[in-house]
């Protein structure tokens, strides 16, 4: 009960969130009851959000929020307790044990009980400090910040309106478990955002922008911000006299946001192990296989630092590294967690995320890039087109993986005619099955690298990282 | 799951950082308090993977002085003082609004249904039997049918606001919900449909979700060759029809979008949007409701609002504080809350959002079966891949759907593997449109819950199969 909650009798003079022998009593106790295993994470974040509405500040949020989960197996089988009361974690063993057991106590013989794959057991403390501590900036720096987008953003007498959006967090995180993993974790994260809303007549369009990364203030003072909103706005008043997309089967060509999106979407979702466990991916049993065109190089690595993406630990305890998911168009490794190596007897791979201290970890993605190719430029990519679309920005995807259907949308696009860019569209989506479009990947420029920021949600929310190089596909259904 | 006092101490918390507010000489000051607790279960690959318990909770504080405003959160009372310091901080540096003061309080109608004793009794062996329910009902329908994915959860929350102004209230909702993925595989040929339901009362019968979700992987098995790209009549069932509505409707109904030229209906006040035998209301006080209850989210009375009557706009959504802006700002002549103040939760400051949004028509509807007929040829469309890509400021929107129905002659005659998906939502509710008798679907979004039938719609939508 949150009147009850008795957070403050655990900050300890160490800086420990955490009391450490009470949680290891705790942790013995669970083990004395049956536990296979059993941890206990603590997620300490201090965060900062603020926006303005045409210029003028319309809110700000600092907040503190704490949350805990006790995971625990027993008989081959999860419990799992949250709260935002600390103090109480201790008194919940039993029931969560008991959870467990029950839930152990409904799989048939030939159903899979869960294991956990070994890893390196490790005591540490591990800070990314930033340049600028995020804790450090104040909210006059912050409107500042977010003006300077506005400032060049709503220069036009079409531009009805503009928001500008700022969001920064620190993170802190405790684990212990009873294997004696006893790690401490501390990141930041730091974000900008902004749309602009324009509107002639009837017609009303809008287009958003987005820049952040792992790190402090020193992630927007890299961005030249007027430069966005000026941008956003040539965008949004183009978007205004564009007319709608054409529909059916195409060249595409995607920048490197919808690039990120598309390699997020139809292929690392699917790489998510947890779901090639629960039958609901297109990849199950193609490891090794070829599943993209042989360009096709794709990399997961929450160890590339200021991707949004990013964490210097995963949710379980494991080290992190990059994962490549697919090497010259085959299927090279699923990103996994504990439970899901074991089940495949592979090596873990530091793919477990929580969305915060009130959520159990899944195998999620972190910053997921498509390599580079040979193509010099756009030119190059479309000089060979007679007709197709070039596609910019992204509103977004989804993806079905266990058919592995995806979609995703474009903020603007142009019609590609006979190897120039022609003409503006809007309401551009994208939509194929993983294992036939990967196959018609048939060029990518050199230069690789994130995208906008973004936020995948799998039931949780986490920020992710995608990008790439430019991309053109043989043939794709738009519209 | 919830102790008896819970919005007692809940209230006693709450008056408490107000008396720091009031020691601290905060003019105006509302903290809003919340807690839940709940059980779940998951389900993956045909089995319950994970059971799961708990509840989290916290204050938020929002003050107002002199027109400018700032908010802060916290979980433990104790660091109360710390957050109004940062609140005044936020104030100093927040615009004044003029004429912007905390509602005051008005006395509320109440609301009905928000909570089941049934829930609070249940335990987490009552839900695991649930979940033993709903696996054994796949298992039934369909033996080739896999429950990959889904869950069932039961919820108790306590809430509570109480302010400057004098208004002390709290109450105990409770919820209950299943989601299930169910898909098919057989001879290399997957499909699959996901259908959820969610109410404030127990759900008598968890197994229709099932029932429905199975349904569906079987009838979209019948595959046809995808034919051209056509614009032609689209028959959107509840179930597709409502993530889309919620993208695109909601954000377009709030005062503040309409009154910043931001909503495709902006300019259009008392004139016809929609086809004239449509009405849309945003009903607050719905009795059980998912996003209803006796005061919204800023203490201000709760209020059945009608937005389209016939299919011209006559209403829109106010919050306290956006009406006072606006009218501030001289973007519009005069504005009043509608009682349309909603929150994620005690980190949020109340923004304008809508409750129970219901769709309906004066005209006569029909059976899914009459709707198939009256359309002669084209698409049913169940579910959506991307609704929440659509554009809510120019209601465009571009999606592609796997559980697609070919129509001709007024029958089915096969499933497409996929499509493309696109129109204009604004536009096809202003076209030919027929709605569907079927029971509405009560589809909780961050929007709000949406409560939409089947819904035909003749004018402006292309399928584009793949």
């Amino acid at each position: 009960m949150v009147v009850a909650t008795r957070q403050s009798e655990s900050i300890h003079s160490n800086g420990r969130l955490l009391d450490e022998d009470k949680i290891n009593r705790a942790l013995d106790n669970a083990s004395r009851l049956g536990a296979e295993y059993a941890e206990i994470r603590l997620v300490s974040q201090t965060t900062n959000s603020a926006s303005l509405k045409d210029g003028k500040l319309e809110r700000a949020i600092p907040g503190q929020e704490i949350g805990i989960t006790m995971r625990i197996l027993a008989d081959g089988a999860w419990g799992v307790h949250s709260t935002s009361d600390i103090a109480s974690i201790s008194e919940q063993v039993e029931p969560t044990l008991r959870l467990a057991k029950a839930v152990a106590a409904r799989r048939s013989p030939s159903q899979h009980s869960v294991g956990l794959a070994e890893v390196p057991i490790i005591e540490d403390v591990t800070h990314w400090k930033s340049l600028k501590d995020v804790r450090d900036t104040d909210l006059d720096t912050r409107i500042e910040m977010m003006l300077a987008i506005d400032d060049e953003a709503k220069d036009h007498e079409n531009i009805v309106s503009t928001s500008t959006g700022w969001s920064d967090e620190h993170i802190h995180t405790e684990l212990m478990t009873t294997e004696g993993m006893n790690r401490v974790w501390s990141f930041q994260r730091s974000l900008i955002n902004g749309m602009v809303t324009a509107r002639d007549g009837n017609d009303v369009v809008s287009y958003r922008m987005r820049h952040g990364g792992e790190g402090g203030l020193e992630v927007i003072e890299s961005c030249d911000l007027g430069l966005m909103g000026r941008n956003a706005r040539i965008s949004a008043l183009r978007l205004l006299k564009a007319e709608r997309a054409p529909s059916g089967k195409m060249p595409l060509v995607a920048d490197r946001d919808l690039t990120g999106v598309y390699i997020h979407e139809a292929l690392g979702h699917p790489c998510e192990a947890d779901l090639v466990a629960a039958g609901d991916s297109c990849l199950e049993g193609r490891l090794g296989q070829m599943i993209g065109s042989e360009i096709c190089t794709v990399v997961d690595d929450p160890t590339m630092r200021g991707g949004y993406g990013c964490y210097p630990v995963d949710d379980e305890g494991v080290n992190t590294r990059p994962k490549n998911l697919i090497v010259n168009g085959v299927l090279t490794e699923y990103l996994n967690h504990r439970e899901t190596a074991h089940r495949y007897d592979l090596d873990p791979n530091g793919g477990a995320r929580a969305q915060d201290g009130l959520h159990h970890p899944l195998v999620r993605m972190s910053n997921t890039v498509i390599q580079g190719g040979t193509h010099k430029d756009l030119d190059e990519l479309i000089e060979d087109i007679e007709f197709g679309v070039y596609a910019c920005g992204s509103r977004g995807g989804q993806v079905d993986t266990g058919r592995g259907s995806f979609q995703f949308a474009a903020q603007e696009a142009w019609i590609i005619e006979n190897g120039s860019l022609s003409r503006p569209v809007k309401d551009v989506s994208v939509s194929g099955m993983t294992l036939e479009i990967l196959k018609n990947v048939d060029g990518l420029t050199r230069d690789a690298y994130l995208g906008s920021p973004g936020f995948c949600g799998k039931g949780q929310t986490v920020p992710v990282g995608d990008g790439g190089p430019l991309m053109r596909i043989r043939e794709a259904l738009v519209g | 799951m919830i102790p008896d006092d819970a919005v007692e101490r809940l209230m006693d918390s709450a008056q408490a950082i107000g008396n720091a507010c009031e020691k601290a000489g905060v003019a105006e000051w509302e903290i809003f308090a919340s807690q839940g607790y709940g059980h779940s279960l998951d389900i993956e690959a045909g089995k319950i993977s994970m059971a799961s318990g708990g509840g989290d909770g916290g204050f938020g504080i929002r003050i107002v002085d002199e027109g400018r405003y700032g908010f802060a959160h916290l979980v433990d009372p104790s660091s109360a003082s710390n957050a109004i310091s940062q609140a005044l901080s936020i104030a100093r540096k927040s615009p004044a609004i003029e004429g912007f003061e905390l509602p005051g309080n008005l006395s509320a109608t109440n609301v009905g249904g928000m909570k089941d004793k049934a829930i609070l009794d249940m335990s987490p062996e009552d839900l695991l039997e649930q979940g033993d329910q709903v696996l054994t009902r796949v298992a039934e329908l369909d033996s080739r049918a896999v429950a990959v994915g889904g869950g069932v959860g039961v919820g108790a929350g306590a809430g509570a606001i109480v302010t400057s102004s004098g208004i002390e209230d709290g109450g105990v909702y409770t919820s209950h919900g299943i989601g299930i993925h169910v898909s098919i595989e057989e001879n290399d040929h997957l499909t699959s449909s996901y259908e959820g339901e969610s109410s404030r009362t127990l759900l008598n019968d968890l197994t229709a979700s099932v029932d429905k979700a199975v349904h569906w992987s079987q009838i979209t098995r019948e595959k046809i060759p995808g034919g051209d790209t056509e614009d032609c009549p689209v028959l959107m069932t509840s179930g597709g029809f409502s993530p889309l509505f919620s993208v695109v409707v909601p954000s377009a109904i709030k005062g503040e979008r309409l009154a910043r030229g931001e909503s495709f209906w902006s300019g259009k006040m008392n004139q016809q949007v929609i086809a004239d035998h449509l009405s849309i209301v945003d009903d607050g006080l719905m009795e059980g409701g998912m996003s209803s209850g006796s005061r919204d989210d800023e203490g201000v009375p709760s209020r059945t609002q009608s937005i389209i009557e016939s299919g011209r706009l006559i209403g829109e959504l106010w919050s306290t504080r956006d009406a006072a802006k606006l009218v501030s700002e001289g973007k519009v002549e005069s504005a009043q809350t509608t009682g349309s103040a909603s929150r994620g939760g005690h980190t949020s400051p109340p923004i304008c959002g809508c409750s129970d949004l219901i769709l309906s028509s004066s005209s006569k509807t029909h059976s899914r079966e009459k709707l198939i007929e009256e359309m002669e040829q084209g698409y049913v469309v169940h579910s959506v891949m991307g609704a929440h890509t659509a554009n809510p400021t120019s209601g465009d929107f571009s999606v592609t759907t796997s559980t697609i129905l070919r129509v001709e002659g007024g029958e089915i005659v096969g499933a497409l593997s996929q499509a493309g998906f696109s129109g204009n939502m604004a536009k096809a509710l202003s076209g030919r449109v027929v709605l569907g008798d079927s029971s509405k679907r009560k589809g909780s979004y961050s929007t709000g819950s949406m409560h939409v039938p089947d819904v035909l719609m003749m004018d402006g939508l292309r399928i584009n199969p793949a």
